[in-house]
């Protein structure tokens, strides 16, 4: 079975530096997967060399099949992937409707709706993601939390088949992070593929199935999340070599 | 009824005061109104002005579709006027074609050259964009003027084109009307881009470029349409503008001043509104013309000797542009849209958020 | 060959000029983020100054440079504080028909105080130059050239050796982070835009010497700034001398092509900066901004 998304010795350079280092793994269609790793560890240069952002120095990556790298990203966007950004990018003169409805206008090749239409999707993933009640007020009026949603929702509007979220949960008190678990959850359950950079452990374990994890460009680490967080290697990439040290017991 | 609202209805009646006044005026020109003894409205001079002002609406709206609309602040607009002016002209003049069938190739030509010029310009973004657009205007203007060939100036040179007057009866009432039609037009592209996927792009790309784009709006294309499509709508107040002045030459077709008059007509009036620019041409195109000393009324300064007046009229515009970028960035329509009032309140408001 | 060498004598020469116009323009665009539209302005004003004094006192016009160097540095203080401060938070648009309309006010009141009659500055020395074997190096465009590399040696020794100098680069690297150490950022801002409208006045002063001068005779010079910073990079001054050495360069050799001619100015200026913001963005000695 071809997977959806097969990333194959992926590397990206910036001056001297590979922040992506010959990255390897594959995403099946309908997973939930994870991403972690410590800071610089490459998870949004990934997130940007999928998503056509950048270009990448070296491997390959393939949607069901076909080769994207080197796609602008307005073309990867039309194959079904769709992608929120780290620090959010409302359309700032927009209501929160018509954001999402300028996802829905754009986004996917499999629809392309009227104007109308449109906006009756924006208002159902709106419903989705639990800011219906706002619809109508201007982005400057969400709260932080909100304002992810926001960004969120317009991705989904967008109708991916693969929907990478960049630290959506960062800056997130403990109920907002439950809410926002909800979110993902009923976007996961339309059938969506859903990728998760978090740094939030209780994301992970609370709705991932399968982890992977970077550390320096390159992939430490596959599997599932209570196999992986106890890994020693992952360990020691988090917590350095003294604490995991500690943590051994020696 | 708010306060707001009541404004908006003020500002709806005067406008469709002014638009009942400006298409039924004419013609009170015409010889059957004559006939019946109606008071006539309109002179020459009153065309001339009221025919340069839809120009300007003309050209203002078509500015805010690329400046306003979708966020590239272009400084060298006046190129399309000109190329549509020479466009028309110099099928007119040397290729001896008829004035309807030169016209509709000047909006064609302006387009054409707006898509070669916007693929390099257009991946500029802030500052280089600008002067950049800057040194097309003048850069077009000089070559129109310089160019020979063999020695023979190709665009009619520092002498300028001279076409045969278009042959019609009622002449400065056909052109004004044509004009006028120019801008109808222009208005309503406007109005048909801003409620269409196509203008929900171009405000996306306006709002933030990379998130469009992650989107999946193709937003290099969406770019240079909306370049083009302000380019064909400048270009054909430019071809209208050539046999309607029956003489063009690089000063007339290619001033620098209009890029700024086009940008502070839309800025007054207010960016990303479809009325907005057209309203600020009025406005402005007015001031500009009572400053020079074209209207009607005009100012005696008893310390100004006659011939400074048009310098002075510049030196007023000039303090009338920093007094509207500093005090008034969101346009004068702003307030009667019902977003804010016009109070000292609001100028200071205003004013805190962008110094320092 | 003769040919070839006083070629490139007159584009170094005229690259003199337009390094010295350029390094106030990149100063105040490099610190501030301002694309002065109004330096050309400043440069016609500094000249008219030069032309003034020497008109009305006799004074050697190489003596007026100081003068106009304060004057105009005042003069940029106080519009720069006054005005330009106010407006230094908006969007790029703004600033730039900001400076637009101060551009057309200045112009416009020199018109109103010197009608547009061409003025020039003519000495004793004023045709006079070195014979070097064919090749000809008029005198004043040889010490015009000199002042030129002597201010901007001024300029970039008062940049990285003096307080003043500092803070404005602290200012110029992160505004908030130049408050946060204490630094006046007004002040600092309007004696950015003091110092390049002080190098524009001794640029304008050279100016006057060389050429006849009217109101409007300041335009083509912005737009050559412009030119000269984008092709010589943003950042340091050094970048800005080359830039400007090298369009002077480029403009001689341009206009020695039959046919062309002097007409294609501006033209040639929009050329060069197109190639090179497609080709090099960050100009041959400058890092992208």
């Amino acid at each position: 079975m071809t997977p959806q998304l097969d990333l194959r010795n992926v590397t990206k350079r910036f001056g001297g530096v590979a922040a992506v280092d010959g990255v390897t793994f594959s995403i099946a269609k309908g997973e939930i997967l994870g991403v972690i790793g410590p800071n610089g560890a490459g998870k949004t240069t990934l997130l940007n060399c999928i998503s056509g952002v950048y270009r990448l120095d070296g491997g390959d990556i393939r949607w069901h099949g076909v080769s994207i790298a080197g796609l602008a990203p307005y073309r990867v966007a039309r194959l079904g992937v769709g992608r929120t950004f780290q620090i959010v990018k409302p359309f700032g003169s927009m209501t929160v409707r018509e954001n999402v409805a300028v996802g829905a206008l754009f986004g996917s090749d499999s629809e392309r709706p009227p104007l109308r239409a449109a906006f009756d999707r924006a208002d159902s993933v709106l419903e989705l993601v639990g800011l219906r009640m706002k619809a109508d007020l201007p982005v400057s009026a969400l709260t932080i939390p909100d304002r992810k949603r926001l960004e969120v929702a317009r991705a989904v509007a967008t109708r991916p088949k693969l929907l990478l979220l960049d630290e959506v949960m960062a800056g997130l008190n403990n109920v907002e992070i439950d809410d926002a678990l909800e979110m993902v959850r009923a976007v996961h359950e339309t059938g969506v593929t859903v990728v998760l950079i978090e740094h939030v452990m209780r994301v992970i374990v609370g709705v991932c199935e399968r982890v992977i994890v970077l550390d320096l460009g390159r992939t430490l680490a596959d599997g599932q999340p209570d196999v992986v967080l106890r890994d020693e290697r992952v360990i020691q990439a988090y917590l350095g070599e003294r604490y995991a040290r500690r943590l051994r017991g020696g | 009824m708010t306060t707001s609202q009541r404004w908006q209805r003020i500002l709806i009646v005067l406008g469709c005061a002014v638009i009942a006044y400006a298409v039924l005026a004419p013609l009170t020109s015409l010889d059957g109104a004559q006939a019946l003894n109606l008071p006539l409205l309109t002179d020459k001079l009153w065309f001339r002005l009221a025919t340069i002002t839809a120009m300007f609406v003309v050209m203002a709206t078509a500015w805010n579709i690329i400046g306003g609309l979708t966020g590239y602040a272009a400084f060298g607009n006046v190129a399309f006027f000109g190329i549509g002016a020479y466009t028309t002209g110099m099928l007119i003049a040397k290729a001896k074609w008829p004035f309807l069938l030169a016209l509709p190739l000047a909006p064609v030509a302006a387009a054409i050259f707006a898509v070669l010029v916007g693929l390099p310009l257009l991946r500029l973004r802030g500052h280089y964009f600008a002067v950049a657009s800057l040194g097309v205007g003048v850069a077009v203007g000089e070559l129109v003027q310089n160019l020979d060939y063999r020695g023979e100036p190709i665009f009619g040179g520092a002498s300028g084109l001279f076409m045969p007057i278009f042959a019609v009866p009622n002449r400065d009432l056909y052109f004004f009307y044509l004009m006028l039609g120019a801008a109808g037009v222009s208005i309503a592209v406007t109005w048909a881009v801003i409620r269409s996927r196509f203008g929900y792009g171009l405000i996306a790309i306006r709002e933030n470029e990379e998130a469009a784009a992650v989107i999946g709006v193709n937003t290099t294309a969406y770019k240079v349409a909306a370049f083009a499509l302000a380019a064909a709508l400048t270009g054909l107040a430019g071809g209208i503008f050539a046999q309607w002045n029956v003489f063009i030459d690089q000063e007339n077709s290619f001033p620098i001043a209009y890029n700024v008059e086009m940008i502070l007509m839309a800025l007054l009036g207010g960016t990303g509104t479809v009325f907005g620019p057209a309203a600020g041409a009025v406005v402005l195109q007015l001031l500009i013309q009572f400053l020079s000393g074209s209207l009607p009324i005009t100012l005696d300064l008893p310390f100004v000797p006659e011939d400074a007046m048009p310098v002075l009229a510049q030196v007023v515009l000039g303090v009338l542009l920093a007094l509207v970028v500093i005090f008034a960035p969101r346009g004068v329509i702003d307030f009667f849209g019902g977003r804010s009032r016009l109070t000292v309140a609001y100028l200071r408001r205003s004013l805190r958020e962008t110094s320092i | 060959m003769a040919d070839l060498v006083q070629l490139v004598t007159i584009g170094l020469l005229a690259g003199g000029i337009y390094a010295a116009v350029g390094v106030g323009f990149s100063l105040v665009w490099g610190v501030l983020n301002i694309v002065n539209l109004a330096h050309g302005a400043l440069v016609i004003v500094g000249a008219y100054l030069t032309w003034q004094i020497f008109t009305a006192s006799g004074l050697d016009p190489f003596l007026t440079l100081p003068i106009d160097a304060v004057a105009l540095f005042a003069f940029g203080y106080v519009v720069q504080r006054g005005v330009i401060n106010r407006i230094i938070r908006a969007p790029l648009l703004f600033t730039f028909l900001l400076t637009f309309g101060l551009n057309l006010i200045a112009v416009n009141v020199l018109l109103l105080i010197f009608k547009s009659d061409f003025r020039s500055v003519t000495t004793a020395y004023s045709g006079a130059g070195l014979d070097l074997g064919g090749i000809v190096v008029p005198y004043i465009r040889l010490a015009a050239l000199g002042i030129a590399l002597l201010v901007a040696a001024a300029l970039a020794l008062l940049l990285n050796r003096t307080r003043v100098g500092l803070a404005i680069q602290a200012v110029g690297s992160d505004r908030d982070a130049a408050q946060l150490v204490g630094i006046d950022l007004r002040h600092a801002y309007a004696v950015t835009y003091g110092l390049g409208a002080a190098c524009a006045g001794v640029a304008g002063g050279l100016i006057a010497m060389i050429q006849a001068i009217t109101p409007t005779a300041g335009e083509p010079y912005t737009l050559q700034a412009f030119v000269v910073v984008i092709l010589g990079g943003l950042g340091r001054v050094s970048a800005t001398v080359v830039g400007g050495l090298v369009f002077g360069l480029v403009e001689a050799f341009a206009q020695s092509i039959p046919g062309s001619g002097s007409v294609f100015a501006n033209a040639i200026a929009f050329g060069v900066m197109v190639l090179v913001l497609v080709t090099r963005p960050q100009g041959l000695l400058g890092r992208l901004r």
